[in-house]
C-alpha cells in the first residue's frame, strides 16, 4: 500500500529550488481541523510525447504517462488521456524511474533508549529505528533530487549493531511523512572507529567482532530463556533487554542485515560472520571489491556500491610521486570499473551516494562508471530495480508502470550522456522542476533599442551564472566592438546588469534593468531603462531574435577543466594483482609436484644435523627424502644448489604482523573472547618482507595489554593468497596471557590507574579468579546437559576459551619478564593442572630455569633486547643459552616487523652469548618454535613427511654476510631474489605509465592536505605497550 | 678467553667485581694508563686506512698513541709484548649517532635526559649529562664499540653533541671531542596519516610551515646577535641561545639534521646553503634521490641504521640494507650508525648493521670503514681515531675473528692505550646464574 500521507499531505509547499508553486492536492483526510480555506486543486497530470524507460531494458518512444493523486494511472503509446489531466509541456523529454540511493547514514538520538532495558554496551543498539529515533530533519533532499534520487535508505550511523534503517522519499515534507518502508534492515559495522573512546570496550576491531558474536549468541539465549520462563511460571524471569529482544529472531526471520565493509577483506569477514549466524546479508561495500572479485562473487551477497572514485594521487612533483604507492595509482585507475566488473561477474549491485564528498557528484560518478564499461541497463538496474527488490519495495517503486508510485526522473536526453540535464524529479507524485533558475530564460540573442540606437545583446546562461555582452552595429564583423555586461542577474522576470558606458559617450558605469513580458507570438519582449553615470534615465526595449541557447552550447565555449573521456577509449591499464600494488602476485606460478634440490648444505634441524653436498626431494608439498645421491624421479624438477645452504623455513614465535584489527583489545583486563584470526590481513607487505628473510610461519599474537588477552593465530606466509588461506589450520588453538608492567598499566599514562590489577599481586589473583569462574561455568553446562531443566545457561565465549585451556585444548603464550611473576604463574597453572604453551619474552627465565624445566615450560625470547623499560633491566643475551642448557626448549622471536627480517642473525646470538653450537642455535628459529607452537610434526625441520617449507641461503645461514635467496612453503616458491627483481621492474614501469595517465586525464589531483588514512593503516601492528621500538613517540593505548 | 672477565693484562681480578652488581653505578673500573710501551705481535691488523696486514705488529706508546704499525717493525726493548697470533686487531668502532649516557631506561622518566623542553635549544650540550656509570657503556664496549656520538634530540634545534670514549671516571675523561655538531630535527615535509598520527593532514602542513618559519627566524636572530656582538661586544647583552649559534654561523661546527624523506633532505640542503652553514644529514633514507645535491655541496650522510623498515609500502624489501652500497656507488660520503632504535641499549650491534650492508652489496672493507674511519672523518675526529695509523690514539679492539660476524668475541679493548674492562652487567648476571645451576647440578 502506498502511504497516503506522502501523496497528499503537505504538497502545498513551494519547492525550494523552483520559484513555481506545486500543483496543490486536495486536502487530505486528517484528524487536525483545516486552518482557513480548504484546498481542492485537481491532481491529475499528463506527460505526452516522452520517451519512457519503463524499466532498464524496456523503452517506449513517443509515449505518455498519466499521474493521478501521486500514482501512475497509465503508461503507454496509445493510452487515453483523461479529460481532466493537465498537460505538462515535456514533449521530447525522457522519463526514467526515480533513482534510489541505497545507503546513507544519520546519527540517531540515543537518549530515547530505555536505559533500564538497554544492552550493557552502548555499541549494541539494534532496537533503534531510524523512523522513530531520527533526531531532526537533516534535509539534503533538494540536492538528492537534483541527482534524480527519489528514494533513499537511511541507516543509523553509530555502533556495532546499530539499529534499523528506513526508506525515505526525498520530498520536502517532514521526515515522518516521507517514509516508504520502515525497518528495512538491521545494520552492523564489524569494527570500530579509531577515534572511539579508548577506555571503553571494545577499543579494537577485534573486540568489536567479539562483542557482535557474543551478542548474537546472547540474543539466541534470550529467546530460549524467555521461552523456558514462559513455559514454566515457577522459573525466575530472565532480564528484560530491548537490544537482545530486537535481535532474537534475526537469524530465523530472514530479516535483511546490512553490514559496512570498508575494504574487500572486511567484505569477506562480513560474509563469514553472516554465515556463522545464518544472516541474510547485504554488504555496503567500499569500491574496492574488484581487488578480490572472484571470492566476492562466490559469496553471492548483493552489494551496495559507493561511487566515490578516488581523485588521482598527488604526483605533481617527482618527490610527491615517490610517496604514492603503486596500489593508490592502480586504485585510481581501476576503481571506476568496479561497478562494471561486479556486474559482469553477476553480482547484484545497488548504488549509493555514500562516501561522496558532495552528493552532486553522484550522477557524474555513475556516468564515469558507464563510460568505463558498465552497461547502461546495468547502471539503471543498480539505480532502480535492484535496490527496490533488495529492500522489498519492488511492487511500489523502481519502474515506470501503472499503479506504481509516481517516482520518476525527466531528462532532456540520455541520462548517462554528460550533457544531459535532469529537468524534473517526481517524488511520490510531487513534481520538482530543476532546470529553471528564473521563470524566464533570458539566454539567446536580443535586439535592443534605446536612444535611436539598435544594438545586439547576447546572454548565455550556465547552471548558476549568466554572462552577456552588447555588440555594436556597423563594426567590422571580423572584429566586432563588444561591451561586457557585469553583474548580469535574473530575478523572477527581471534582468539587470552594469556596463562600462564610455562607448556611449558617458564616462562611468551605466545600469540596465528590464522586465520580460510575453507578446502574442509567445516570444519574450524586454521593457526597461538605462541609468547613465550622471543619473539620467533612458527607456529601453528589446525583442528576442534567437531562441535560448542551451547550456551545452555555452559549455562548449568555455573549456572544461576536466575532459570527459570518450566511451570505450579508456580502461584500466593493468590487471589486478594480489594484493594490489607493488610485489603483488599476478597468478599462481605452476610448480611441478616433485622437485629435487641438489648439492646443497642441508641444515636439517633434525637428527641428521648438517648434511653437506646433499639433496632434498619434495613432492606434493611434503619433504620426501633427504640425503646423499638421491635420484630424481622422472617428472621431477631439478634445482642445483651448489654452494647454497638450505634450512627449514624460519618460524617466528611472536609476531604482530598481518593483522588489521588492532593487536590489543585493551579496554578490559580479560578479553579471552577476542580473536586475532578475525583480522588476518593477507595484504600486509610485512609478509613479503619477512618471506625475503626466510620466514614461513608466524605466531600472530594478541598484545600485552591485559593479563588474559585474545586468541592467537598461527599463519603461513602465503603471500598473495587470502586471509583464510594463510591460517595454519593444523596448529592447535592458543591464547595470549601477559604479566608485569604492561598489564598493570605502569606505562599507560596518569589517567590509567584504577583498572584491576595495578600490581603483580593482582595479576596473579585475577588469573586464578578467572580459572575458578571457568570451572564453575563448565560445571553449569554439565548440569544443564544432564537434566536440561530451568533457564538454559548462556554461552560465554570468554569463559569458553578458558575452559579450553583447562581441558588442555588451548595453549597459553604468556608475555613475561620478572622471575617472580614467572614463578607465580607456574604455581597457578600447577594448581589447575595446566601446562603452559610458552613463556614469551621470558627475560628473567634464566633466573628460574629449573622451575620452568620442571613444569615443562618452554621459552620464546628476544635474543638481546633489554633496558627499554624497568622490568627488562635484568634481561641478558645469555638468557637463551642458560635456559637451553637447563633443558628448556628455547626460541628467539621478533615481536617486530623489522627484526623478523633477519631471524637467522638472531639465532647466531645464541652462539655468541653462551656458546650454543650453531646447529642447535639455528633450531632457536626453526624446530624449537615449532615445538612451542605444537606444530613440530608438520614443520621446523627438514625431515621426510614434514611440510616442504624451506629457505635457501647464499651461504651459511647464520652468517651476517648470507642472504636468503628463496623461500618455499609446502612446495611452492613464495619468494626468490630473481622474482623480486622482476617485481621491481614491473612496478617501476607501471608507476611510470600510471603517472603519465594521470597527467593525461586532466583530473584534479589530491592535495597533500586531503590525505586521509587507509583503513588498514589505522590500527597498530605492534604491541604499543612494549615500547621497545620507539624512543621518542608516546603511543596511545 | 672470551668468557673471562679478566682484563688481558691481568690488572684486576674478577672477584672484586662480583659483589657490586646491584649498585646503581656500573662497577667496572676505568682503565689505567700504560706504564710503558706496548706491542701487539702476530695479529691480523685491519688499519682501515690501508690494506689488512697479516702477522703484523702494532706498537703503542706509553702515552697511548700508535707509534708504529706494520710488518717490519722494530719493537722498543722496554715494550711489553702480547702475542696475538690468530687474533684480529681493529680500530675501536664508532657509532656516529646515539644517546648513550643520556638515557638509561626509556620508560623511566627520571632516567631520561636526552630531550630538553622547547623548540630551540642550540645551547644544550649533550656531554655534560652523560652518565659515566650508565650500564649501557660497558655492555656497548664489550662488543667493540668504543666510541659513540652522544647527541641530544627533541624540539627543532636540539643542541650540541660530543664524541665520547666509552670508558672514564667522568664525562670529561670520556669526552674525546665536544661540540661536534648542532642537531636539528627537520620537520616532516609531507603529512603522514596512520595509527601513530593524531593530527589531520592540514594540521600537519600548518605545523610544518610554522616550524620552518621558526628555523628561519632562529638563524636570522642569531645572525643579528652575531653582528651586534662583533660590532660592540662590551655593550651587547649576552644571549645564551644565540651565543651557541655563532660557531654554526662561523662554519666551525656543522648542522646535523635528522632527515630521511627526499623532501626533508632537499629542504635541509637548500636551507644550509642559503644560511651558508655546514651540513651533515642524519637518517638519509632517500639520500640516493638527492645524490647530485649532496655531492655538489659535499654533504655527508650518517645512515640511521641498516636494520630498519622500508619507509614506503612499495619500496624494495632490501632498500635499507642496500642503501650503503648505493651511496658508495653514487660517490656520496656516508657512514653507518646503529641509530638508537633501541636507545643506546643495542649500540653493540653496530658491526652487524655494517655486515648486513655488506651482504647487500657494500664491499666488506667499505663496511668496516663505515663504522670506523668514515664516521671519524664525518664527525671531525679522524685526527684521533677511526684507523690504526701512526700518531692516532691507541683506541683498538682485539677479536678472535671477523668483527662483522656475530659469534666473534671481543677479547680486549684499549682506549688511548688504557685497557678497558670488558665485564658488564650482562656478564655479571650470566655468571651469577651459571653458579646457581652449577649448585643445582643442572646443565650449563
Amino acid at each position: 500500500m502506498i502511504p497516503r500521507t506522502i501523496l497528499t499531505q503537505a504538497i502545498l509547499q513551494v519547492t525550494l529550488i523552483t520559484s513555481f508553486l506545486s500543483p496543490s492536492f486536495a486536502t487530505p483526510p486528517a484528524s487536525k481541523p483545516p486552518e482557513g480555506l480548504r484546498e481542492n486543486t485537481p491532481q491529475c497530470f499528463s506527460l505526452r510525447g516522452v520517451k519512457i524507460f519503463i524499466n532498464p531494458t524496456r523503452i517506449l518512444e513517443n509515449a505518455s504517462i498519466v499521474v493521478r493523486d501521486g500514482v501512475i494511472e497509465s503508461v503507454g503509446q496509445d493510452i487515453t488521456i483523461p479529460a481532466d489531466a493537465q498537460n505538462l509541456q515535456l514533449a521530447g523529454k525522457t522519463v526514467y524511474a526515480g533513482f534510489i540511493d541505497a545507503f546513507s547514514e544519520v546519527t540517531l538520538d540515543q537518549t530515547t533508549l530505555d536505559t533500564s532495558a538497554a544492552h550493557w554496551n552502548n555499541e549494541i543498539t539494534p532496537q533503534l529505528s531510524v523512523t522513530h529515533d531520527i533526531p531532526s530533519d537533516t534535509d539534503k533532499n533538494a540536492q538528492l533530487r537534483q541527482q534524480g534520487i527519489t528514494l533513499q535508505l537511511v541507516a543509523p550511523a553509530a555502533g556495532i549493531i546499530k539499529g534499523r534503517s528506513a526508506l525515505f522519499f526525498t520530498g520536502n515534507e517532514p521526515h515522518s511523512s516521507r517514509v516508504l518502508k520502515d525497518e528495512v534492515a538491521q545494520h552492523m559495522r564489524l569494527t570500530i572507529s579509531r577515534s572511539h573512546n579508548r577506555t571503553a570496550y571494545p577499543n579494537s576491531p577485534m573486540g568489536a567482532v567479539a562483542l557482535a558474536r557474543q551478542t548474537m549468541l546472547d540474543a539466541d539465549w534470550y529467546r530460549r530463556a524467555w521461552a523456558a520462563a514462559k513455559a514454566d511460571r515457577s522459573l525466575p524471569r530472565p532480564e528484560r533487554n530491548d537490544a537482545l529482544n530486537a535481535l532474537k529472531n534475526l537469524s530465523t526471520s530472514g530479516q535483511t542485515v546490512i553490514t559496512d565493509a570498508s575494504n574487500e577483506l572486511f567484505f569477506l569477514r562480513a560474509d563469514r560472520f553472516a554465515r556463522e549466524f545464518s544472516l541474510n546479508l547485504i554488504v555496503r561495500g567500499s569500491g574496492k571489491e574488484y581487488q578480490r572479485l572472484e571470492e566476492i562473487r562466490t559469496t553471492r551477497r548483493p552489494i551496495i556500491v559507493p561511487v566515490d572514485f578516488p581523485k588521482p594521487p598527488n604526483v605533481a612533483t617527482p618527490e610527491a610521486a615517490t610517496q604514492v604507492t603503486l596500489e593508490a595509482l592502480m586504485h585510481w585507475d581501476i576503481a571506476p570499473e568496479n561497478p562494471r566488473r561486479l556486474d559482469e561477474a553477476g553480482v547484484r549491485i545497488a548504488f549509493t551516494s555514500y562516501g561522496l564528498q558532495n552528493v552532486n557528484l553522484f550522477l557524474k560518478s555513475i556516468r564515469k562508471a558507464v563510460n568505463r564499461g558498465l552497461k547502461p541497463e546495468a547502471a539503471l538496474r543498480a539505480l532502480t530495480t535492484t535496490p527496490a527488490a533488495l529492500f522489498g519495495v519492488a511492487d511500489k517503486i523502481g519502474t515506470v508502470e501503472a499503479d506504481k508510485i509516481a517516482n520518476f526522473v525527466v531528462t532532456d536526453g540520455n541520462i548517462f550522456d554528460p550533457s544531459t540535464n535532469i529537468v524534473e524529479t517526481w517524488v511520490g507524485g510531487q513534481r520538482f522542476e530543476l532546470k529553471k533558475s528564473s521563470v524566464v530564460d533570458f539566454s539567446g540573442h536580443w535586439t535592443v533599442h534605446f536612444e535611436n540606437r539598435t544594438i545586439d545583446l547576447s546572454v548565455t546562461t550556465e547552471t548558476a551564472t549568466m554572462s552577456g555582452e552588447f555588440t555594436l552595429p556597423n563594426s567590422d564583423p571580423e572584429n566586432p566592438t563588444q561591451i561586457q555586461l557585469n553583474r548580469l542577474h535574473a530575478r523572477d522576470t527581471r534582468l539587470s546588469a552594469v556596463f562600462d558606458a564610455s562607448l556611449f559617450e558617458h564616462s562611468g558605469f551605466a545600469q540596465l534593468t528590464a522586465v520580460a513580458t510575453t507578446n502574442n507570438d509567445g516570444d519574450n519582449e524586454l521593457t526597461g531603462y538605462l541609468v547613465w553615470p550622471d543619473g539620467q534615465r533612458t527607456s529601453l526595449s528589446a525583442v528576442r531574435r534567437e531562441a535560448p541557447t542551451t547550456v551545452t552550447s555555452a559549455a562548449d565555449q568555455v573549456p572544461q577543466k576536466e575532459t570527459v573521456p570518450t566511451k570505450g577509449q579508456t580502461s584500466a591499464s593493468f590487471d589486478v594483482n594480489y594484493p594490489l600494488g607493488a610485489f603483488g602476485v599476478l597468478e599462481t606460478e605452476r610448480t611441478p609436484q616433485t622437485i629435487l634440490f641438489q648439492n646443497a648444505t642441508l641444515w636439517t634441524c633434525g637428527k641428521k644435523e648438517i648434511l653437506k653436498d646433499a639433496s632434498l626431494l619434495i613432492s606434493a608439498g611434503r619433504i620426501m627424502r633427504i640425503g646423499h645421491h638421491l635420484k630424481a624421479p622422472g617428472d621431477a624438477l631439478i634445482i642445483d644448489c651448489t654452494g647454497k645452504h638450505i634450512t627449514p623455513g624460519l618460524i617466528d614465535c611472536h609476531s604482530h604482523m598481518a593483522t588489521d584489527g588492532g593487536i590489543n583489545e585493551s579496554a578490559q583486563a580479560i578479553t579471552a573472547e577476542v580473536r586475532i584470526g578475525d583480522f588476518i590481513d593477507c595484504d600486509d607487505i610485512a609478509i613479503y618482507r619477512q618471506l625475503a628473510g626466510g620466514v614461513t610461519t608466524a605466531n600472530v599474537l594478541h598484545g600485552s595489554a591485559n593479563p588474559i588477552g585474545g586468541q592467537n593465530q598461527v599463519i603461513k606466509l602465503r603471500w598473495g593468497m587470502l586471509d583464510e588461506d594463510l591460517k595454519f589450520s593444523r596448529a592447535p588453538a592458543g591464547i595470549k596471557f601477559a604479566l608485569g608492567e604492561n598489564v598493570k598499566q605502569s606505562n599507560w599514562g596518569d589517567e590509567y590507574t584504577t583498572r584491576y590489577p595495578q600490581t603483580r599481586m593482582g595479576v596473579e589473583q585475577i588469573i586464578r579468579d578467572e580459572f575458578h569462574a571457568a570451572e564453575n561455568y563448565k560445571q553449569r553446562w554439565k548440569t544443564w546437559q544432564r537434566i536440561a531443566k530451568g533457564i538454559p545457561p548462556r554461552r560465554d565465549l570468554e569463559l569458553e576459551a578458558i575452559t579450553e585451556i583447562l581441558a588442555g585444548e588451548r595453549w597459553i603464550h604468556c608475555h613475561s619478564y620478572r622471575q617472580d611473576e614467572i614463578l607465580a604463574l607456574l604455581r597457578t597453572l600447577d594448581d589447575f593442572n595446566v601446562t603452559i604453551g610458552t613463556f614469551q619474552h621470558i627475560l628473567e627465565g634464566y633466573k628460574v630455569a629449573e622451575a620452568m624445566a620442571r613444569h615443562g615450560a618452554m621459552g620464546s625470547a628476544f635474543s638481546d633486547w633489554w633496558a627499554y623499560k624497568f622490568e627488562v633491566f635484568d634481561a641478558i643475551p645469555y638468557a637463551g643459552a642458560l635456559m637451553h642448557k637447563a633443558g628448556i626448549v628455547v626460541s628467539f622471536n621478533s615481536d617486530d616487523r623489522e627484526l623478523a627480517r633477519h631471524l637467522n642473525q638472531e639465532a647466531a646470538k645464541a652462539t655468541k652469548y653462551g656458546g650454543v653450537p650453531p646447529q642447535a642455535a639455528l633450531k632457536f628459529v626453526t624446530l624449537n618454535p615449532a615445538k612451542q607452537l605444537r606444530i613440530d610434526s608438520y614443520v621446523g625441520s627438514l625431515e621426510p613427511g614434514k611440510d616442504a617449507d624451506i629457505a635457501i641461503w647464499s651461504g651459511p645461514p647464520m652468517s651476517n654476510f648470507s642472504r636468503c635467496e628463496q623461500t618455499w612453503i609446502e612446495g611452492r616458491k613464495f619468494f626468490d631474489m630473481e622474482g623480486d627483481l622482476k617485481h621491481r621492474k614491473l612496478a617501476a614501469e607501471m608507476r611510470a605509465k600510471l603517472i603519465q595517465k594521470i597527467w593525461a586525464s586532466g583530473e584534479v589531483m589530491l592535495t597533500p592536505s586531503e590525505l586521509s588514512a587507509n583503513q588498514e593503516d589505522l590500527w597498530p601492528r605492534e604491541d604499543t605497550f612494549c615500547s621497545h621500538g620507539s624512543d621518542h613517540t608516546h603511543h596511545r593505548p | 678467553m672470551q668468557q673471562s672477565n679478566r682484563t688481558l693484562l691481568g690488572m684486576l681480578t674478577w672477584l672484586t667485581l662480583w659483589f657490586s652488581h646491584t649498585t646503581s653505578a656500573a662497577p667496572e673500573i676505568p682503565g689505567e694508563s700504560l706504564h710503558g710501551p706496548l706491542a701487539f705481535v702476530g695479529a691480523t691488523v685491519h688499519p682501515i686506512s690501508g690494506p689488512t696486514v697479516e702477522n703484523a705488529t702494532v706498537v703503542i706508546s706509553r702515552k697511548g698513541r700508535i707509534q708504529a704499525v706494520g710488518r717490519e717493525i722494530v719493537i722498543p726493548p722496554q715494550a711489553k709484548q702480547l702475542n696475538l697470533v690468530g687474533k684480529h686487531v681493529y680500530p675501536g668502532l664508532l657509532d656516529a649517532h646515539s644517546n648513550i649516557g643520556l638515557v638509561e631506561i626509556n620508560r623511566v622518566r627520571a632516567s631520561v635526559d636526552s630531550a630538553e623542553t622547547g623548540n630551540i635549544n642550540p645551547n644544550t650540550k649533550s656531554w655534560v649529562a652523560v652518565n659515566p656509570d650508565s650500564e649501557m657503556i660497558p655492555v656497548t664496549r664489550s662488543n667493540g664499540v668504543l666510541l659513540a656520538l652522544s647527541a641530544p634530540s627533541g624540539g627543532l634545534i636540539s643542541g650540541k653533541s660530543a664524541v665520547m670514549q666509552l670508558d672514564g671516571w667522568t664525562f670529561e675523561d670520556m669526552t674525546l671531542r665536544s661540540s661536534i655538531g648542532m642537531h636539528v630535527q627537520w620537520p616532516n615535509m609531507l603529512p603522514v596519516i596512520n595509527w601513530t598520527t593524531e593530527e589531520t593532514a592540514s594540521e600537519q602542513i600548518e605545523e610544518r610551515d610554522e616550524q620552518l618559519e621558526i628555523l628561519r627566524q632562529t638563524f636570522e636572530r642569531a645572525r643579528a646577535y652575531q653582528q651586534a656582538r662583533t660590532a660592540d661586544r662590551a655593550n651587547s647583552v649576552f644571549d645564551i641561545r644565540w651565543e651557541a649559534m655563532i660557531p654554526v654561523l662561523e662554519q666551525k661546527i656543522p648542522l646535523i639534521v635528522s632527515a630521511n624523506d627526499v623532501q626533508q633532505i632537499q629542504s635541509a640542503v637548500g636551507f644550509s646553503t642559503k644560511q651558508n652553514v655546514r651540513l651533515i644529514i642524519y637518517g638519509g633514507y632517500d639520500a640516493l634521490q638527492c645524490a647530485e645535491l649532496l655531492k655538489k655541496h659535499d654533504i655527508p650522510v650518517i645512515i640511521a641504521g641498516i636494520y630498519r623498515l622500508p619507509r614506503r609500502r612499495h619500496d624494495n624489501y632490501d632498500a635499507p640494507f642496500a642503501l650503503p652500497a648505493k651511496l658508495q656507488s653514487a660517490g656520496i660520503s656516508f657512514c653507518i650508525s646503529s641509530a638508537g632504535r633501541f636507545g643506546a641499549s643495542n649500540l653493540r650491534n653496530l658491526p652487524y648493521h655494517a655486515a648486513t650492508a655488506s651482504a647487500f652489496g657494500l664491499p666488506k672493507e667499505a663496511a668496516l670503514k663505515a663504522i670506523t674511519l668514515s664516521p671519524a672523518e664525518i664527525l671531525g675526529v679522524a685526527d684521533r681515531v677511526g684507523s690504526i695509523e701512526k700518531g692516532k690514539d691507541a683506541t683498538l679492539i682485539i677479536t678472535d675473528g671477523d668483527i662483522l660476524e656475530t659469534p666473534t668475541h671481543v677479547e680486549a679493548a684499549f682506549i688511548q692505550g688504557r685497557e678497558v674492562e670488558l665485564n658488564d652487567r650482562h656478564k655479571r648476571l650470566w655468571r651469577k646464574y651459571q653458579e646457581k645451576y652449577r649448585r643445582l647440578g643442572i646443565g650449563n
